[in-house]
């Protein structure tokens, strides 16, 4: 096994590593992390990887959103002193092309600007390797990167380069490839897009989903909240064939003749992968028999700005209005607007139970269910994912994206048993009243009211 | 654009209509024909999930008569872009779909089949 050094995007920490651990497992590959702590802190930018070829690094910069690039690892240390000694110790890493071999420096620091004068003394430091090869700082046939990591200084006043040299710690290593996957960011910017909405999940947190579910071609994924289809764009861009659904049309479709969903897609050059959208409620869903997707993903609507809905009245019909009703269905008159059938609300927390037994009944075994939970911050508790599980159903990664006092976790669930489950029956379940103290009550339950109050804390609420 | 590999993945699930509710039969559709991306091992692996004899009738009364009666043993080329093409490329633009048992009739519109369920017809 050899070492790699990957260099992160500054963003979503959390899910640096089970973005990594997806796309070894979808291209069937090993990937160690250090058993040093200062080398596979999720936290820092800069991550040593153990791989058993180059080719599974350019794999990972290929697909990874959240790799920037990644290197041969060849040393590193507190100080140059220390990186120098040991890249010394590695000669037999680089010695193949002192020869002839066109070559490049860079020296970039995270968190701060090294002043120009300093990066030449950085490279200069590096004669001792006496490269013989011509610089070549346009189309060099390899490329050393030097990164000093300095702590976090924001939100503090400082002197342009003031600490220069102060960082914590300094990587060397030879480049192996760009990342290619973040400027999909770029691409798939729901600015650019088409056809959107008011809830559609921007492009980086779809893209980092669409990893999780390892969408690969000949796969079939499933989105049962498919809305503005956000989640399908990238899933299908990376060859997998995609089936939503919803219980709004409205939302796939948008205003123009041809659906909103299939302009997008058109955008992107995947229309021909959106097998089908199909508008219907998924607790009283057609699908005929279970064990059909690769991968669920989905972006359940949580309330804020948009409500999940399920078919069914908040209160029912009397017994005479409920006869009109069945009278005005068995005799409809020309010219009545089409029926639309009544939707009640759909509490969240009972959402996600459902979903996981739906995923459990609709995956193929080793299958994945992709999806985002809004969760309260001071409330969450580890207990809160697991309310939510059922047996064969096993959470792999759960990152959260913190937005202060409240924040969402991605959750990646893997169907791990091949048993034969029925279909959930999505029976309505009568949790209100809270008579059953027993039972964990996860924080996000009632999220949309909690929102809205300003997520106090309930001392607060009970001062009051 | 319901293709035929949804129609044949959907059932009517109307309360208590629980046999004879499938294959929906086909009635006033408007097809296309669009190319998709040919992925013979996609096919292979889903062929299990299929209702075979459903899937040869209803292409059939949409006027393709490649696919064989019964599902052969061997999966050669041929055999595997005609399933391609039934499953994949043929697109139900508008028509409806009709419940063989409780006559519930499920209509696609720009390509979208509408399956909700009116309030007498849930569980």
């Amino acid at each position: 096994m050899a070492r790699y050094l990957a260099v992160f995007a500054q963003a979503h920490q959390e899910f640096r590593v089970p973005e990594l651990e997806s796309i070894a497992q979808l291209y069937n590959f090993k990937l160690t992390l250090s058993d040093d702590p200062e080398e596979c802190d999720p936290g820092r930018p800069y991550m040593i990887l153990s791989l058993e070829s180059e080719d599974h690094a350019r794999l990972l910069a290929k697909r990874c959103v959240l790799i920037k690039s990644i290197y041969e690892f060849y040393s590193r240390g507190a100080t140059y002193d220390e990186l120098h000694s040991r890249n010394r110790a590695k000669r037999s890493l680089w010695e193949r092309y002192i020869p002839e071999t066109s070559f490049k420096f860079s020296v970039t620091a995270y968190n701060h600007k090294i002043p120009q004068r300093r990066q030449k003394e950085v490279v200069e430091s590096f004669s001792y390797m006496d490269f013989m090869g011509k610089i070549d700082m346009k189309n060099p046939e390899i490329s050393f990167g030097c990164f000093e990591e300095y702590e976090t200084r924001s939100g503090k006043t400082r002197e342009r380069h003031e600490g220069d040299g102060e960082f914590v710690q300094v990587y060397f290593g030879r480049l192996i490839e760009e990342g290619t996957a973040r400027p999909l960011i770029q691409m798939f910017d729901v600015k650019k897009r088409s056809y959107f909405g008011n809830t559609s999940m921007e492009a980086e947190i779809s893209l980092l989903m669409a990893n999780q579910t390892l969408a690969s071609p000949g796969k079939l994924i499933y989105d049962p909240f498919m809305g503005t289809g956000s989640m399908g764009y990238p899933v299908a861009y990376f060859g997998a064939q995609v089936m939503g659904s919803d219980i709004d049309g409205r939302q796939m479709r948008g205003k123009q003749t041809t659906p909103g969903v299939f302009r997008a897609a058109s955008q992107y050059g995947v229309v021909s992968r959106i097998i089908d959208i199909c508008t219907f409620d998924v607790t009283n869903n057609p699908w005929r028999c279970g064990e059909l997707f690769d991968a669920i993903i989905t972006d359940p609507p949580y309330g804020v700005r948009a409500g999940a809905k399920r078919l069914g009245r908040k209160k029912e019909l009397d017994a005479h209005r409920l006869e009109l009703y069945h009278e005005h269905r068995s005799n409809p008159r020309p010219g009545d607007s089409p029926y639309i059938p009544p939707t009640k609300p759909y509490e969240l927390s009972d959402l996600v139970v459902d979903l996981v037994l739906l995923a459990r009944y609709l995956l193929k075994p080793g299958g994945r269910l992709v999806f985002f939970l809004p969760t309260v911050t001071d409330q969450y508790e580890e207990v809160d994912i697991y309310t939510m599980l059922c047996p064969g159903m096993e959470v792999i990664a759960n990152s959260l994206q913190d937005f202060g006092s409240w924040g969402r976790r991605l959750v990646t669930i893997r169907k791990v048993t091949s048993e034969r489950y029925p279909p959930p029956d999505f029976s309505t379940r009568n949790t209100e009243g809270g008579d059953d103290k027993t039972q964990h009550v996860p924080a996000h339950r009632h999220f949309r009211e909690k929102y809205f109050q300003g997520f106090k804390k309930a001392e607060e609420e009970e001062g009051r | 654009m319901v293709r035929l590999i949804t129609h044949n993945l959907l059932a009517c699930h109307v309360k208590g209509c629980t046999s004879n509710n499938f294959p929906l039969q086909l009635q006033n559709v408007q097809i296309e024909l669009r190319e998709a991306d040919f992925n013979p091992d996609f096919l292979k692996t889903f062929l299990p999930k299929l209702e075979w004899k459903a899937l040869v009738d209803s292409a059939k009364e949409l006027g393709d008569t490649s696919l064989p009666l019964e599902q052969p043993e061997m999966l050669d080329d041929e055999f595997l872009k005609n399933l391609h093409h039934v499953l994949l490329e043929i697109h139900i633009e508008e028509g409806n779909m009709i419940c063989p048992n409780c006559k519930h009739s499920y209509p696609i519109s720009n390509g979208i089949p509408n399956m909700l369920l009116a309030e007498h017809e849930i569980g």
